[in-house]
This record gives structure tokens, C-alpha cells and sequence, in this order.
């Protein structure tokens, strides 16, 4: 028997008992990423979330195509790939180690496998999870509402576009 | 009808019929007044409400352009569950929703459904789960509206964009 790696010490697992704590703990894989690595790679399949403990690492995305756009600055303690979790496993954006990075790798599938089994402890961290998109929700809420008033000056001078995009803003509000 | 009954209802169908009971159990009906504000922007968290019949609008404050109507939503068409994210979040409600004529609604007061988490209850639990995938796919389609805006943006030779982009794109979960 391989001893199990504790469990970091992270908000995402402080609702844990000890024995959900082993539960869990089986499932991490202690990973480290030197500057410049690439964690999470956009568009290809997000088949791990990491849980950061130390370094700082960059999110990535092309917005305009063939042009990384540096979208954010993440440091540990952290997550990383948690959205592939609940929506579709495909990565949104790439994450890069901005310095060295000590993180604990866990398989999508066995994460998902323990919900199916009504896992206390996964639950728990869904939960978590859970709050911290609530907050981004709403901090995504206020930055469209600062916007509407500017989308709709450049709507006068004739996009159309602009338009359909304020519409479905506005259908994906979430209050 | 079964007043608190949460059956028919696809936000709880993932749930078990024991685990429905619990919430039915916790629930309260309620009826608001034509008029009646019962999710105010800002104020704090909301509820989760589940309403029954009647019609709302939710109204969103806009900077510098006042109040604005986004949505009207006919309970009587579809029975229809708002205020889901204050169950989870701790920021205030960022719209505010109003009884439009008689509204009747089935109530999971924030204060109940954290007391069921705190207790450790799968059904609560189960509910944040259902919560947490709402708002993962709204969040991915805002995300991928918001790119294909600015690469359009950015086709027209827009001068706004930097503004735009910055405000836009500075809170990526991945």
C-alpha cells in the first residue's frame, strides 16, 4: 500500500472530514511544472483540474485567432480546469506556468465517477466549486452591465451585430 | 395540487423522490401582491424560488441608463426557478424581480439551505451540484459570446475595444 499524499491545504477542501479527506487524497497526483509549461492546453480535451498550491500561473486564450491574449494571473492556492468538470471537457483557454508550480492533478472521470456514487466528499467540493462561480457570476454580471451602455452608443452608429450580442447577454443573466 | 409539490419540476427532477420530500418539507409557499418586489438588486443574497403561477419581470440597473426591463417570465407556461445563484453566493442579487400581477411561489429560503449543507445533507448537496452546472454553462456561453464580440469588434476596426476587452474579459475561469 502506496501511503496517501495529504490533502493541500486549500479552501476547496475545507469542509472535508478526515475520512473524506482519504477519500479524495486517493484520487491526487502530486505533479509539478517548470515557467513556461503548459497545464491546461485550449481546445484540447480538460481531462485533469489541478489544485494549485504554490507558483502562479497565466490563462491564455486567442481571442483574435493566432494572437494569445493574456486573460489572467492565478496564484496558488488556487484552482485550475475546474469547468470542464461541469460543463463540456473542452479547455476554454490554456494555462501556462508563469514560475515554478506545485499542484495535485485529479482525473475528470474518476472526479465524476465519485459524484455518480453520491461521494459526500465530491460533493462537497462541487459545492465549493459552486461558490466560487457564483461569485464570478456576479462579478460577470456587473462588468456587462458597465458595458450595455457602450454597446448601445456604438449600436446607434449602425452595428447590428451589437445587438444580437446584447440580446444574448442578456438571456444568460443569472441573478 | 400538493401545495409544496417540486415534482413536475426539471430544476429538481435529478433528485430522488425522498430527497424532494426533504426539500418540500423545508419549503414555504408564498404569494406576492401585484407590485411586490421579492428579489432586490444589491440588497443581499437571494432566495430560490420556485414560482408557480403568475407573471415577473426582472428589472437590472444599467450605469448611466437607469432601470431596464430584461425579461418577463409567465409562470403559468412553465413553472420557473429563480434566485438559484444567492443559495450559493454570498454577493447581492444583481437584478431585482417583481410580481407583475398575483404571484404564487414556492420558497427554499437561503438561511434553510445552508443550515441543510452545514448538517452535511445529500439533497442540498445534490442541489449545488445542479446550481454549479447552471451557472458553468451560462458562464462558457458569456465567455464565448463575449470572443465572438470583440473578434467582430475587432474585424470593424473598433476603437473601443481595449475598454471593451479589459472589462470584459478579466474574471476567466478555465
Amino acid at each position: 500500500m502506496q501511503e496517501t499524499p495529504p490533502l493541500p491545504d486549500v479552501p476547496l477542501f475545507e469542509r472535508l472530514d478526515r475520512e473524506e479527506r482519504e477519500e479524495l487524497g486517493e484520487l491526487l497526483e502530486p505533479v509539478s511544472f517548470g515557467p513556461g509549461e503548459m497545464l491546461i492546453e485550449e481546445g484540447k480535451k480538460d481531462e485533469k483540474l489541478y489544485v494549485l498550491t504554490s507558483g502562479t500561473v497565466e490563462v491564455y486564450k486567442q481571442v483574435i485567432p493566432r494572437r494569445d491574449q493574456l486573460l489572467a494571473t492565478i496564484e496558488a492556492p488556487s484552482v485550475v480546469g475546474e469547468m470542464g468538470l461541469l460543463t463540456e471537457p473542452r479547455a476554454a483557454a490554456s494555462v501556462v506556468a508563469k514560475t515554478a508550480v506545485k499542484a495535485h492533478g485529479i482525473q475528470r472521470d474518476r472526479f465524476l465517477s465519485m459524484l455518480d456514487a453520491e461521494s459526500p466528499a465530491a460533493y462537497k467540493v462541487v459545492y465549493e466549486l459552486g461558490r466560487t462561480l457564483a461569485g464570478r457570476m456576479s462579478r460577470t454580471d456587473d462588468s456587462i452591465a458597465k458595458i450595455i451602455p457602450q454597446l448601445e452608443c456604438a449600436n446607434r452608429r449602425g452595428s447590428r451585430d451589437l445587438n444580437i450580442f446584447q440580446d444574448k447577454l442578456i438571456e444568460e443573466w443569472s441573478f | 395540487m400538493t401545495g409544496n409539490g417540486l415534482r413536475q419540476i426539471k430544476f429538481f427532477e435529478f433528485l430522488t423522490d425522498e430527497e424532494r420530500r426533504e426539500f418540500e418539507e423545508e419549503a414555504e409557499l408564498v404569494v406576492f401582491e401585484p407590485g411586490e418586489t421579492f428579489i432586490e438588486e444589491g440588497s443581499r443574497p437571494s432566495s430560490l424560488y420556485v414560482l408557480t403561477s403568475g407573471r415577473v419581470e426582472v428589472w437590472k440597473l444599467i450605469p448611466g441608463s437607469g432601470n431596464r426591463l430584461l425579461a418577463t417570465i409567465d409562470a403559468s407556461e412553465e413553472r420557473t426557478v429563480v434566485g438559484e445563484r444567492g443559495l450559493l453566493g454570498d454577493s447581492g442579487a444583481s437584478a431585482t424581480v417583481r410580481a407583475k400581477g398575483e404571484v404564487e411561489a414556492i420558497r427554499i429560503p437561503r438561511s434553510t439551505f445552508r443550515r441543510m449543507i452545514s448538517e452535511g445533507r445529500p439533497a442540498a448537496f445534490k442541489l449545488s451540484y445542479r446550481i454549479a452546472r447552471t451557472l458553468a454553462r451560462r458562464l462558457t456561453r458569456l465567455d464565448e459570446e463575449v470572443v465572438e464580440a470583440i473578434r467582430d469588434l475587432e474585424r470593424r476596426g473598433e476603437t473601443d475595444l481595449d475598454a471593451f476587452r479589459d472589462k470584459l474579459v478579466t474574471d476567466w475561469t478555465v
